[in-house]
């Protein structure tokens, strides 16, 4: 059974532990241009808008295995897509959670509104429910060999869908997001120290992805080892 | 025709917006929160970071955990096998 190379897992998945830890004391330490409404809550860009991005390489990752699949026919393509589709779900959700809260206390103040139908957050949700979709599909096919080539196809047709989704449409309306029209865009009205946490924070919870999918990815193909499935991944 | 059209269906599009283009309430509340509201809105809405970071955690702890359940039916397999 072909595994993953543990040495380099290991290695990258210390790194990463370290490296949000720093980023997580420079989120909370470091200090901040205090806006009106804003307050501390800008602190949450270290953390609600990384989901997003997170969300996307996520997205990425498994578009670019479901391709492989249809090229190669290798299952363990398969396996890798479906679980970085896991990870793109669970990244999207709490980017949706994280910035329904955050949206409750400084846009909603004062009015008892959690949702409010902003264009970014209606996209992202219809985003998450794309690959919400993409697990439906799957579970209503029982051959293995068939479910992975029409998931693919799926897959790859829902990655299409994400930059303009995420970020194309939403930046065409009117929304209280950042870089919507009538809206100055983040590199626009961002202070250097925040940068100086956001790059890094992005980074990190890509790298926290990694870990997560990487390590879903080992027990998937040892569920399949076990099962006797495709031992010649 | 078009007059009557018109008188029966007032215009109304000043009073909504199909979607989120303005501040809900761009006036900030006079009276003081209470309850959950004030704790949150107090230390210049630091604990608003706080509920974030700890809703990311605790999605992450849950997936890990999940991770985590996934394994131990494997193992559980692998020794009913053996």
């Amino acid at each position: 059974m072909k595994t993953i190379n543990l040495p380099h897992y290991r290695l990258i998945r210390t790194a990463v532990f370290v490296w949000m830890t720093l980023v997580l004391l420079g989120a909370f330490l470091l200090q901040i241009p205090r806006i009106n409404i804003l307050e501390h809550t800008a602190r949450n860009l270290y953390f609600h808008v990384p989901m997003w991005f997170t969300m996307m390489a996520a997205t990425f990752v498994s578009a670019y295995h479901s391709l492989q699949y249809l090229r190669t026919n290798q299952p363990v393509r398969d396996v890798r897509a479906r679980e970085a589709a896991v990870l793109a779900v669970t990244f999207g959700i709490l980017g949706l959670v994280t910035g329904s809260v955050w949206a409750h206390y400084t846009w909603y103040q004062g009015t008892d509104l959690w949702w409010n139908f902003d264009p970014k957050q209606s996209m992202a949700a219809v985003q998450v429910l794309i690959y919400g979709a993409y697990f439906v599909l799957r579970s209503a096919i029982d051959d293995l060999e068939k479910r992975g080539r029409i998931a693919a196809v799926y897959n790859v047709f829902a990655i299409v869908t994400v930059p303009f989704l995420l970020y194309v449409l939403p930046r065409q309306m009117e929304s209280l997001h950042p870089g919507a029209e009538g809206n100055p865009a983040f590199s626009d009205i961002t202070h250097p120290i925040m940068r100086l946490v956001f790059y890094p924070a992005v980074i990190g919870f890509i790298g926290l992805f990694w870990v997560l999918y990487t390590q879903r990815v080992r027990a998937a193909l040892l569920h399949r080892h076990v099962d006797g499935l495709y031992d010649e991944l | 025709m078009l007059s009557i059209l018109q008188q029966a269906t007032p215009d109304t599009t000043q009073a909504a917006t199909a979607y989120d283009s303005v501040w809900t309430n761009p006036e900030l509340p006079t009276q003081a929160a209470s309850g959950l509201e004030a704790v949150m809105l107090s230390q210049d809405k630091l604990y608003v970071v706080l509920a974030v970071v700890l809703i990311i955690w605790f999605g992450l702890l849950f997936f890990v955990l999940r991770t985590d359940r996934k394994l131990d039916r494997l193992e559980r397999k692998i020794a009913d096998e053996n």
